[in-house]
């Protein structure tokens, strides 16, 4: 199904911000809210997994329900996970379109990596302290 | 030990009434703080030690050989990125900029990606702003768009708005009316008193509708604009115009969302309008604590807030060109210095996947997303816990952020007047 997606800061994400290798952090910046409705249409329930698609790019996304969002509005906080579908483009301006970017969700099996493997999947050696 | 007036080096509200309790390393307590800041000092998960990357593995090294590789990934790169500093105090940023001049590099804060169109439409038409103190004591209407202060900026209602009591305005929760706009339902959405609910990509629209009223044009507006009828446009305007004192606080729902600038320019212009009729002003809301700073540092020495590429040995700045994400997008630069930010949590995956591609070193006290993508990471002292320096407030008011220990951790300006001397020697 297609959606909008947006994102935003939240309580969580800011609190966990210092500590992004966690489980906690993981759990916040992998979090899709979506209107309960659009939840029942796509076959998903809290905390099922389900796989994002936009800008040629997927990632792995456990569900919220979020009665305060429209239907077609998704809502993930800023971060590694949400970016993973950004677009580069800036329309000349230097901002990319953070807050609006078109995706298509699925239910999955698999989980939401850690933000490690996320950097790995982009080229990069992660780092265990 | 219990120490007063403390300021918290989290968001751009910049708080300076925190007491903390610490014993020796340690922070026991914080009193005033809002979660966000009880989680900053309490938080306990720095890096020991510095660290280095050769091929595909980590290793643990000195302060002396990271500092010395760094200099050397700068001096060998032709188009070198200094990225970040929005976590760190001015006397670094001011070291970072001098870096950046040296190297003929491209320097660039995180406003790129947070309110840096709004800089783009401050420059177009100009800023009518004030301080957060003649808010809290003088507004008696105030507008949160695309913004959600409760999550971002959580004491920003309770210390300037809603819920502060000031001299003009005795009782804030009766006699201040706040206006919410946002595209989405938030938790400061429910405590306004009106909530605009408008459609993704629609601010500029209604931005408009509501200075066709203001200017007297309102029968040309239509039933609906984006999402919101024409009466609750009527009804925002009217409040607006009733207002002794009306202070707008914007946030990124305007400045990344369709028309970006142009967005933050029809706000500011709505804000003049309304200055025909009463007092209205308005003003960014500030995400990093020290975000402002970094503006005011590159402005004071460059003349430009942001994106300021050195090339030409002159300091050249156009936004859309000499930008972090388009620069990273288009695979330009061949080495990158982070320092207070974290790019790969919050640029595209394109721009991380480049950082990883090149030589990059980041300078923070955190393991963060970067640490993977970096090749070196050198962990310094935090800004306000262990180290002290100059910070500027969401609304340009400059705050000296305490150090309440001290610690073996090398402060930022230590680490980067290190590398600059460097760098300097090797130039000659
Ligand atoms: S509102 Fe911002 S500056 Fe104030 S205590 Fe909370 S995080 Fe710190």
């Amino acid at each position: 199904m297609d959606f909008l997606m947006t994102t935003g800061r939240t309580i969580r994400q800011g609190s966990y911000v210092e500590r992004k290798n966690t489980p906690s952090y993981r759990d916040e910046a992998s979090c899709i809210r979506m209107n309960p409705v659009d939840m029942l249409e796509l076959l998903v329930e809290e905390g099922d997994a389900v796989r994002v698609t936009g800008n040629g790019s997927s990632v792995v996304m456990r569900t919220k329900p979020d009665p305060m969002l429209p239907r077609g509005l998704v809502f993930v906080c800023l971060g590694p996970y949400a970016n993973v579908l950004a677009s580069p483009w800036t329309h000349g301006t230097g901002m990319p379109d953070f807050k609006t970017m078109p995706v298509s969700i699925e239910p999955t099996t698999d989980a939401p990596l850690p933000v490690s493997a996320l950097m790995k999947e982009c080229g990069g050696v992660p780092y265990e302290d | 030990m219990r120490i007063e007036d403390v300021v918290c080096p989290f968001c751009g509200c910049l708080c300076d009434d925190l007491v903390v309790s610490v014993e020796g390393t340690k922070v026991l307590s914080v009193e005033n703080g809002c979660t966000l800041a009880t989680e900053k000092f309490t938080g306990d998960h720095r890096l020991a030690h510095p660290i280095r990357r050769t091929g595909g593995s980590w290793e643990k090294t000195t302060y002396d050989v990271a500092i010395r590789e760094t200099a050397e990934i700068l001096l060998d790169a032709e188009r070198p990125l200094l990225y970040g500093w929005s976590g760190t105090f001015v006397e670094a940023q001011t070291i970072g900029v001098h870096l950046a001049e040296l190297l003929g590099a491209v320097i660039d804060n995180t406003s790129t990606v947070c309110h840096g169109p709004s800089i783009m439409a401050i420059q177009e038409v100009g800023h009518p702003g004030c301080t957060l103190g003649q808010v809290k004591n003088r507004a008696d209407v105030i507008v949160y768009w695309g913004a959600n202060p409760i999550e971002a900026h959580p004491r920003h209602m309770s210390r300037y708005t809603t819920f502060a009591d000031g001299f003009f305005v005795k009782s804030a929760f009766r006699d201040r009316k706040v206006i919410v706009v946002d595209i989405r339902e938030t938790d400061s959405s429910e405590i306004a008193d009106e909530f605009v609910k408008v459609t993704p990509g629609g601010d500029y629209a209604v931005l408009s509708a509501l200075r066709m009223i203001v200017r007297g044009k309102g029968e040309l507006v239509p039933e609906k604009v984006s999402g919101v009828t024409r009466e609750q446009l009527f009804r925002v305007a009217n409040i607006c115009l009733s207002a002794r004192f009306g202070a707008i606080f914007f946030g990124l729902g305007l400045t990344m969302s369709r028309g970006k600038y142009k967005n933050i320019r029809n706000a500011i212009e709505l804000t003049e309008e309304l200055n025909r009729h009463t007092k209205f002003t308005i003003s960014p809301m500030r995400g990093h604590w020290n975000v402002y700073g970094s503006n005011e540092v590159f402005t004071w020495i460059t003349g430009y807030p942001y994106a300021v590429d050195f090339s030409r040995g002159i300091a050249f700045y156009n936004p859309g060109e000499t930008t972090s994400v388009d620069i990273l997008r288009r695979k330009e630069c061949d080495a990158c210095l982070v320092v207070a930010s974290d790019p790969g949590a919050h640029f595209p995956r394109a721009c991380a996947g480049h950082l990883a591609s090149i030589p990059t070193v980041q300078i923070d006290p955190h393991v963060n997303a970067t640490t993977h993508l970096s090749r070196i990471q050198i962990p310094v002292a935090v800004t306000g816990i262990d180290a002290e320096g100059t910070a500027y407030r969401m609304d340009g008011v400059p705050i000296r952020t305490r150090q309440l220990f001290s610690t073996d951790y090398p402060d930022d300006v230590a680490v980067l007047g290190r590398i600059y001397s460097l760098v300097k020697e090797a130039k000659g």
